[in-house]
C-alpha cells in the first residue's frame, strides 16, 4: 500500500502525541518523524523527505512559518500543512505566502487534520471550516459597508474555473492539462483574473477564493 | 504662604504709608513756615512805616512850630500874633498826639531815648511858654534874642534826638529783615531734614520690599521646580505603569496561547483518540465524552478571545499594520461601524513603544467613536514620515468641545504619546465629528523590500 509519509513538528508534546495517534490510525497514513522546533522540522524535512509536513505556527528557535518557508523552497514537493491557534486573516495570508498548502485551527485538529493531509496529498489546499467561514463573513461585510459591486461578477465562466483550479494548489501546467488548454492560454486568464481582483499574488488569489467560499 | 502674603502686605502698606505721610507733612510744613515768614515781613514794614510816621509828625511840628513862633513873636500886628498863638497851641497838641503814638509803637531798647524825646519835647514848650505870655512890647525888645538864644539851640537838640530815634527804627526794620532770613534759613534746614528723612525710609523700604519680593520669588521658583519634578516624576511612574501593564498582558495573554491553550487543545486531540478506541456500545460515555470535547472547545475560544483581548498576538508576531488591521476587523464586526484603516510605508519593525502606543491609542478611540460618538465609520490611518509616524483617526460621530471636555480615555492617550516625546491634538465640534492626531518622532530606517 503507498502510504502518505508525514513529518509532525509541534513543541508540545502531548499534542504531537495525540496527533500522531490520531494519524497513524489511518492505514495510508505514517509518521515518519517528529520534531519539537522549527530547526528541527526543516532538518528532518531535508533528510526524511516526507510527502506531507503539519507544522505548528508558533514553536520556538525557528517559528512555523519560516520553517515552513525554508522547507517549501528547498523541497517544493512537500506539502505544508500549517496548524495555528490564529484564526486572523494575517497568519493565514503569511501561511500561504510561505507556502503553506492547508491552514488548520488546532481546536479542528482532531476533525480536520485527516482530511487536511488528505486533500494536499491530492495537490489541493484546505482551510479549517472556522477560518473559512470567517475570511468569509468579514469579505461580505466589507462589501457590504462600502457598497462595492463583487468584482467577482467580472469574471467569465473560464476564468472561474481557472481561479477555482489555481486556488485549489494546481500549477499552470496541471491546469492547462485539466482544461485541455494551451500553458500560454492559461497564464494569459490567470493574468486576466489577477488584475479583475485586483490582486497581485497566487497566496492573494487563494485568501480570496477561501473568502469567497470557492475553496476550503 | 498667607501668614507672608499678610506680612508683605503690611510691610508695604507700613513703609509706602509712612513716605507718602512725610511728604504730605513735609510739605504742609513747608507751606506754613512761608505763611509765617509772610506775616512776619508784613508785620515789620508795617511797624516801620507806623513809627516813621510819628517820627516824621514830630518832625514836621518842630519846624511848623519855629516858624509860628517866630512870626508869633515878630509880627507886630495883634491880631497876627493871636492866631500865631493859637496855630502854636495846636501844633504842641498835634505833637504830644505824634510822641504819644510813638510810645505805644515802642520797643524795649528805644525806652531811654523815648524818655531823652520826651524831656527834650516838654523841655522845648517849657522854654517858649513864658514868651507866649509876652505883651507886645516885650516880644519887640526881647523876640530876636530869645530866638536866637533859646528856640533854635533846643530845637536843634530834639530833631538830632527824631534822627537817632529814626536811625534806630531803620536799625530794627534791617534786623526784622535778618531776622526773617534767619527764619527762611531755619525752615529750609527743617525741610531739608524731613526730605532727608522721607528719602531715607524710603530708600530703606524700597530695600526691604526688594529683597522681601526676591524672596518669594526664590520661594515660588524653588516651589514651581518641586512641583515640576514631581510631575515629572508622577509622569514617569504613569509611563512605567503603563509598560508594566502592558508587559503583563503580554505575558498573559502568551501564557494562555502557549500553555494553557495548548494543553487544551491536546486536550481535544485526545479526547478525539479515545473516542475512537472506545467501545462503540457505550453510549453512556460517548455522550459523556462529547460533553467532556465540547466543554475544551469552548474554552479553547473563550481562551483565544481573552488573549487577542488582552495584547493580539499579531502586534507581535507580524507587527502594527497587521494588528490594526485585525482590529479593526474585530471592532467593526463587534459594533457594525465601517472601519478603514490605511497605512503608508509603516515599518515592519517599530519600536517596541510606538506599535504599542498606536495599537493602544486607536484601540481606545475606537471605543470611544462607537461607545460615546455613535459614529457610522471611523478612518484611522498611519504614514511614516521621514522623522515621524503621524497617526490619524477621523470619525463622522456626535462630536463634543474639545476645548472644554477631556476624559480620561483622551488624557490616557495623550499620555502615552506625549511619554514618547510626542505631539497629540484632539479636534472636535459638537456634530461635526472627532479626529484625532498624533505624531510620534521615529525615523525609519530604510526598508529592507526582499523581506516578505
Amino acid at each position: 500500500m503507498n502510504q502518505t509519509r508525514i513529518l509532525l513538528a509541534d513543541d508540545h508534546t502531548v499534542m504531537r502525541a495525540g496527533l500522531r495517534l490520531l494519524l497513524e490510525r489511518q492505514p495510508d497514513m505514517v509518521v515518519i518523524g517528529e520534531a519539537a522546533d522549527g530547526r528541527q522540522a526543516v532538518a528532518l524535512a531535508e533528510a526524511d523527505k516526507p510527502d506531507v509536513a503539519v507544522i505548528d505556527i508558533g514553536m520556538p528557535n525557528l517559528n512555523g512559518i519560516e520553517a515552513t518557508r525554508q522547507i517549501v523552497e528547498k523541497q517544493p514537493e512537500i506539502a505544508v500543512v500549517i496548524l495555528s491557534m490564529h484564526s486572523d486573516e494575517s497568519y493565514v495570508m503569511r501561511a500561504l505566502k510561505a507556502g503553506a498548502k492547508a491552514y488548520l485551527l488546532k481546536d479542528s485538529a482532531e476533525a480536520d487534520l485527516i482530511r487536511a493531509v488528505r486533500s494536499v496529498g491530492e495537490g489541493k489546499s484546505f482551510f479549517s471550516p472556522a477560518v473559512s467561514r470567517l475570511l468569509l463573513e468579514d469579505y461580505v461585510h466589507q462589501l457590504k459597508q462600502r457598497g462595492e459591486e463583487d468584482s467577482y461578477e467580472l469574471l467569465t465562466t473560464r476564468e472561474r474555473e481557472i481561479l477555482q483550479l489555481l486556488a485549489e494548489g494546481k500549477a499552470n501546467k496541471d491546469v492547462a492539462n485539466l482544461l485541455n488548454l494551451s500553458l500560454y492560454t492559461v497564464e494569459t486568464h490567470r493574468a486576466h483574473v489577477l488584475q479583475k481582483l485586483g490582486l497581485h499574488t497566487v497566496p492573494d488569489l487563494i485568501l480570496y477564493a477561501v473568502r469567497k467560499g470557492i475553496i476550503g | 504662604m498667607t501668614l507672608a502674603k499678610a506680612g508683605t502686605k503690611l510691610v508695604l502698606l507700613a513703609g509706602f504709608g509712612g513716605v507718602l505721610g512725610l511728604m504730605a507733612l513735609a510739605g504742609l510744613d513747608a507751606i506754613r513756615a512761608l505763611h509765617q515768614l509772610e506775616a512776619r515781613n508784613a508785620r515789620i514794614t508795617q511797624e516801620y512805616l507806623r513809627r516813621h510816621r510819628s517820627l516824621e509828625q514830630i518832625r514836621a511840628s518842630f519846624y511848623l512850630s519855629s516858624t509860628v513862633v517866630r512870626d508869633f513873636l515878630l509880627d507886630p500886628n495883634p491880631e497876627a500874633a493871636r492866631a500865631s498863638l493859637a496855630g502854636l497851641r495846636g501844633i504842641e497838641a498835634q505833637m504830644e498826639a505824634a510822641v504819644r503814638e510813638y510810645a505805644a509803637a515802642i520797643r524795649p531798647d528805644e525806652q531811654t531815648l523815648l524818655s531823652e524825646l520826651k524831656t527834650d519835647v516838654g523841655g522845648y514848650w517849657s522854654t517858649l511858654a513864658p514868651a507866649m505870655r509876652w505883651t507886645p512890647r516885650e516880644r519887640r525888645a526881647e523876640g530876636y534874642g530869645f530866638l536866637e538864644r533859646e528856640v533854635v539851640p533846643r530845637r536843634a537838640s530834639t530833631l538830632e534826638i527824631a534822627d537817632r530815634i529814626a536811625a534806630i527804627n531803620d536799625q530794627a526794620l534791617s534786623h526784622g529783615s535778618r531776622r526773617s532770613a534767619e527764619l527762611f534759613v531755619e525752615y529750609r534746614r527743617r525741610l531739608t531734614e524731613i526730605f532727608g528723612l522721607t528719602l531715607g525710609i524710603g530708600l530703606a523700604l524700597a530695600g526691604t520690599s526688594i529683597r522681601h519680593i526676591l524672596r518669594l520669588e526664590r520661594e515660588s521658583r524653588l516651589r514651581y521646580d518641586q512641583l515640576q519634578r514631581a510631575q515629572g516624576e508622577l509622569k514617569e511612574l504613569s509611563a512605567r505603569l503603563v509598560e508594566a501593564q502592558e508587559e503583563e498582558r503580554r505575558a498573559i495573554a502568551r501564557e494562555l496561547h502557549d500553555e494553557i491553550g495548548q494543553s487544551l487543545n491536546a486536550l481535544l486531540v485526545d479526547l478525539g483518540n479515545l473516542a475512537a478506541v472506545m467501545v462503540p456500545a457505550a453510549e453512556e460515555a460517548s455522550r459523556l465524552l462529547s460533553t467532556a470535547k465540547h466543554l475544551a472547545d469552548e474554552s479553547v475560544k473563550a481562551l483565544r478571545n481573552m488573549a487577542l483581548l488582552l495584547r493580539p498576538s499579531m502586534l507581535d508576531d507580524f507587527g502594527l499594520v497587521p494588528a490594526l488591521h485585525w482590529q479593526a476587523r474585530e471592532v467593526s464586526r463587534r459594533t457594525g461601524m465601517r472601519i478603514d484603516v490605511e497605512t503608508e510605508d509603516v515599518p515592519d519593525e517599530l519600536p517596541e513603544e510606538h506599535k504599542t502606543c498606536v495599537y493602544r491609542v486607536v484601540q481606545e478611540a475606537l471605543q470611544n467613536s462607537s461607545r460615546h460618538a455613535q459614529a457610522h465609520s471611523v478612518r484611522v490611518s498611519v504614514l511614516q514620515g521621514p522623522a515621524r509616524l503621524v497617526l490619524t483617526i477621523r470619525d463622522d460621530g456626535n462630536g463634543f468641545d474639545a476645548s472644554r471636555v477631556r476624559g480620561l480615555g483622551l488624557l490616557g492617550m495623550e499620555e502615552r504619546v506625549k511619554h514618547l516625546g510626542g505631539a497629540f491634538e484632539v479636534l472636535s465640534w459638537p456634530g461635526q465629528g472627532t479626529e484625532l492626531r498624533a505624531e510620534l518622532p521615529f525615523a525609519a530606517q530604510p526598508q529592507n523590500y526582499e523581506a516578505v
